[in-house]
């Protein structure tokens, strides 16, 4: 069997190819047993995104254009939400090296979201019911939270669990794009490329090298693991 | 083949993860039906903790894009784009996402029942199929020229069967109808390309090679033709040309999500779209050194500049831009087509194409060669007004909504009143379901075996297999199934044991049709059909439209009329709940709208100079009125549209349709005119509404922004 090493996984957004969709957002939410919470508790600024797309204009009409960032949890090496969680429910798993929620530790004091400067934790105000027969397209790998609980985007760590399972079964290493999160496997523009740092050669590696490369809020020395590529304009932009 | 394979070797098999439907199928005709039961009742085949995939296509919208559906223990989870498929490529839209949220809907019809118009005096029954299938084969033995049939977009092996149920009978053939289409203006690119190329198709634009890209109207990132096919060409147009980055230029009234992500957005005064392209068209054969065509001379730059409010200037800027490229290419669609010129503008705009010679060019334009059947809204309109004079006996109603889809100008929900009898066979309570006589109620699109073959994204020929993913829950029956029997019964039976016989009937003539994969006799090519997710050449490629034939004039132009003081152009667009019938999907309804970040709801669009004009905020509810109707709505105050024009989205205001759809927002078609352009479509462009401020406040549940929610609602 192969020697494994220790991936270093990563997440590329290429803002000129992002259209802001939002399809990602449907795919991650099905994914991961995303709760759906209504019009008034959307208003209140309560919806369960893991994924969301800010959308910002620029420039007065009719030069006005928009803009999408797609942001999720940035998973940070250097995590804020991790130091001020008193039950170490936010911690970095040590098999896959990403920032996670344990959801039957979190007592729910907010302390991680209030930290995180990326606004990518969302909380379970409440329960929110699945009439039935909804309830069967629940994705048996994903915990379904209950109220009083944090959570975020995992980089769909049940697929890479999944992924090096199968892999190791068959006595090879995992090929370079072999495992992807919903959003990055829906994504129709092709903006988002997941996979593994620590490989050169890889294809989230080579973009994440790009002349465009940014990380979002860089100053804060977060160290995130998702890069985004500026977006580039014909005219200036 | 059962008798020689031990279950260890079946095991294997079936591991091979989206190949378990080929060994399913093809046995024998006992298992014509794949069975896939609930974990109570598990098959051997299906093992705990392992996730079977079977391959399938979305019937979200028509663009018919392959899904890989991830089941265990009997049910689905979630799904994932089919990699190998043309149209989509392993990639999916929200509403393809969120499609279990239809298939568990805890609203759907679950059985077949009297409905009797949801009138106190008959309340409505259960029945059961055996009666059903009565009804409906009595409801055949009418006089054939008063039954009518009127279907939806998809699914396509529904529409061939009925095509040929009528023709059995001697009744007329079914009407395809759905406000996407119309929406999109299907209809009229039909009537320009058959103008033009002498071939009714569908245009195929390779957007993915071309470097300059002028887009009159077609919101192709959201909407239109094959959104999914369409957003990944335009990723690769913006990153994967290794020459250089593609540009893209969108003239719309209001900003869509196409030309949101467009490098210039050109603000065009909605109806002026054809004088731009003939303008543009013309000065391009000049820049190029070619003769006018005559057809191009009507409009003359300066004309077109005062029409459409655009500068002469930036006309001249965009025509060299466009002459000078490399890879030109023009995209019409959506808004500049629904109008009354719209005819002309769709024959401009790919005319101007041909003026560039880029047809079945790399980054051009080519036709794809599947029949597409979308019946114009003039149809539509024949068979109201044939109802309403009593001439319809029977209705037959699915996959479309007209009461919800259909401008309410147009009388159908009082022409429905004259049918005796109307069957819809819609698997949810919609508008039109709970108006009619019964509902027998087909599977919804993961438990139905079908077929689509009309893919307007796919870059080659192609057809796409639809097959259930679980067992069916409720007591649903195929609609086709149903037809099948009632013809029987009445002593009228087509050549067809069943549904599944019927497409593999259909699908015989493609095994000699050169695909990636061919079997000796149906059988096996039935089970890599499933497999696969359908069946498609193995290589690329289009038909080329032959060089066309430019009329001396493409028809008449009728300027735009200026809205008076306190009017304001009208305008309808589709985001992600679609024609509507979305609606009832919560996941759908919780994605934000892509421009406003507003959910759950309706809004108007309303530039911030105009509001504040009027007086108006967000979120205060005005009446928007027009000459058809009146509906209310919350102000949304929107940057990029003129401030000549306001927009509603299409999908809300559902009185139907369960308990996630009813009751929100408010249904633009109810305030839309039934008139038409010269080919049919509807021409909702140029619709003037006024703006009435109701003093009261809906505060719509925005993701963009907390302001005002903690505050003062």
């Amino acid at each position: 069997m192969a020697e494994e090493r220790p991936a270093k996984w990563g997440l590329v957004v290429d803002l000129d190819r992002c259209t802001g969709c939002n399809a990602c957002i449907a795919a991650c939410s099905m994914e991961n047993n995303v709760p759906f919470v209504g019009e008034d508790e959307v208003a209140y600024g309560r919806a369960l995104y893991w994924i969301r797309t800010q959308r910002y204009w620029e420039g007065e009409y009719p030069a006005v254009t928009p803009t999408f960032q797609p942001v999720m949890c940035q998973q940070c090496g250097n995590a804020p939400c991790e130091p001020v969680c008193p039950v170490y429910a936010s911690v970095h798993s040590e098999e896959e090296q990403i920032n996670l929620a344990v959801y039957n530790r979190c007592v729910g004091t907010r302390y991680c979201a209030n930290n995180c400067p990326y606004f990518a934790r969302v909380f379970n105000w409440f329960d929110y019911e699945l009439p039935e027969p909804m309830r069967s397209y629940l994705n048996p790998d994903v915990t379904v939270r209950r109220r009083g609980v944090m959570e975020k985007c995992t980089f769909c760590v049940q697929r890479i669990v999944r992924g090096r399972q199968k892999a190791r079964a068959e006595g090879r290493e995992l090929r370079d794009g072999e495992i992807q999160p919903a959003c990055v496997q829906a994504c129709p523009a092709e903006a988002l490329v997941f996979g593994d740092l620590s490989d050169p050669e890889s294809r989230v590696s080579q973009l994440a090298r790009s002349q465009r490369r940014y990380h979002l809020l860089e100053e804060l020395g977060t160290l995130p693991r998702v890069t985004y590529l500026k977006g580039v304009g014909n005219h200036g932009g | 083949m059962s008798e020689k394979i031990t279950r260890r070797d079946f095991l294997k098999l079936t591991a091979m993860g989206a190949a378990a439907t080929a060994v399913m199928t093809g046995c024998g005709p006992m298992s014509r039906y794949v069975v896939r039961r609930p974990y109570t009742q598990m098959p051997e085949y299906n093992q705990t903790g392992e996730s079977t995939y079977y391959a399938s296509t979305c019937r979200e919208c028509p663009a018919g894009c392959g899904i890989l559906v991830r089941t265990r223990e009997g049910r689905a989870l979630t799904i994932e784009g089919n990699p190998n498929h043309p149209v989509n490529r392993g990639r999916l839209c929200a509403r393809g996402l969120t499609a279990q949220q239809g298939l568990y809907n805890p609203d759907r019809v679950r059985g077949p029942r009297f409905q009797g118009r949801g009138k106190p005096t008959s309340p409505p029954r259960d029945l059961t199929w055996e009666e059903a299938v009565q009804v409906v084969g009595s409801a055949l033995q009418k006089p054939p020229e008063r039954i009518a049939f009127l279907l939806g977009l998809v699914p396509d092996h529904l529409f061939d069967l009925v095509s040929e149920l009528t023709q059995a009978l001697g009744a007329p053939p079914p009407l395809r109808y759905g406000a996407l289409a119309a929406l999109d203006g299907r209809t009229t690119l039909l009537e320009a390309t058959r103008r033009l190329f002498d071939t009714p198709a569908l245009p195929y634009f390779d957007l993915a090679q071309a470097e300059v890209t002028l887009a009159f109207g077609a919101d192709f990132l959201q909407a239109w033709l094959s959104p999914v096919t369409y957003t990944r060409a335009y990723g690769n147009m913006r990153q994967g040309n290794p020459r250089r980055r593609g540009e893209l230029i969108v003239f719309e009234p209001r900003q869509s999500l196409t030309a949101g992500n467009a490098d210039r957005w050109v603000p065009i005064a909605p109806g002026s779209e054809a004088h731009v392209a003939l303008a543009l068209g013309g000065r391009v054969a000049e820049l190029r050194g070619l003769p006018v065509p005559e057809a191009f001379r009507a409009v003359s730059l300066e004309e077109a500049a005062r029409v459409s409010g655009i500068p002469a200037a930036q006309l001249e800027d965009l025509a060299v831009t466009f002459a000078t490229a490399e890879r030109p290419l023009a995209l019409v669609g959506g808004s500049a087509l629904t109008q009354p010129n719209g005819l002309v503008t769709a024959q401009a705009v790919l005319a101007l194409n041909a003026l560039v010679n880029n047809l079945g060019q790399p980054g051009g334009v080519f036709l794809t060669p599947a029949e597409a059947t979308p019946a114009p809204l003039t149809a539509v309109s024949d068979l109201v007004r044939r109802m309403q004079a009593g001439e319809i006996e029977v209705l037959f109603i699915h996959g479309v909504n007209p009461l919800f889809e259909l401008p309410a100008a147009l009388g159908f929900a009082a022409a429905l009143e004259n049918v005796p009898l109307v069957i819809s066979f819609a698997p949810f309570p919609d508008e039109t379901a709970l108006q009619s006589d019964y509902i027998f109620p087909d599977h919804s699109a993961l438990e139905s075996f079908g077929y689509q073959r009309s893919l307007a994204g796919a870059d080659r020929p192609a057809w796409s297999a639809s097959q259930p993913v679980v067992v069916p829950l409720y007591n649903t029956r195929a609609t086709v199934d149903v037809l099948l029997a009632a013809a029987q019964a009445i002593g009228r039976a087509l050549p067809y044991r069943d549904e599944v016989d019927f497409i593999q009937q259909k699908i015989l003539p493609l095994l000699n049709a050169g695909g990636f994969y061919t079997a000796p006799e149906i059988l096996t090519f039935w089970s890599r059909w499933l497999q696969y997710g359908g069946w498609w050449t193995p290589a690329a490629g289009l038909p080329a439209p032959r060089s066309p034939r430019l009329p001396a004039s493409f028809g008449t132009l009728t300027p735009p009329p200026a809205p008076a003081e306190g009017q304001f152009y009208l305008l309808t667009y589709t985001n992600h709940l679609g024609d509507g019938s979305g609606a009832n999907r919560p996941w759908l309804q919780e994605l934000p709208d892509a421009m406003t970040t507003v959910t759950w709801n309706t809004w108007v669009e309303i530039h911030p100079t105009t509001a504040e004009h009027l007086g108006l905020k967000d979120d205060d509810v005005v009446r928007i009125t027009t000459p058809y109707g009146a509906v209310e709505a919350s102000v949304y105050r929107y940057p990029a549209i003129r401030p000549d024009t306001i927009a509603i989205p299409f999908g809300q205001g559902h009185t139907a349709l369960g308990r996630w759809a009813e009751g929100r927002g408010c249904n633009p078609a109810q305030i839309l005119p039934a008139a038409t352009n010269p080919a049919g479509d509807p021409a909702f462009i140029g619709t003037t509404a006024t703006l009435m401020p109701t003093g009261r406040r809906r505060p719509l549940a925005r993701v963009e922004s907390k302001d005002g929610v903690y505050g003062e609602h």
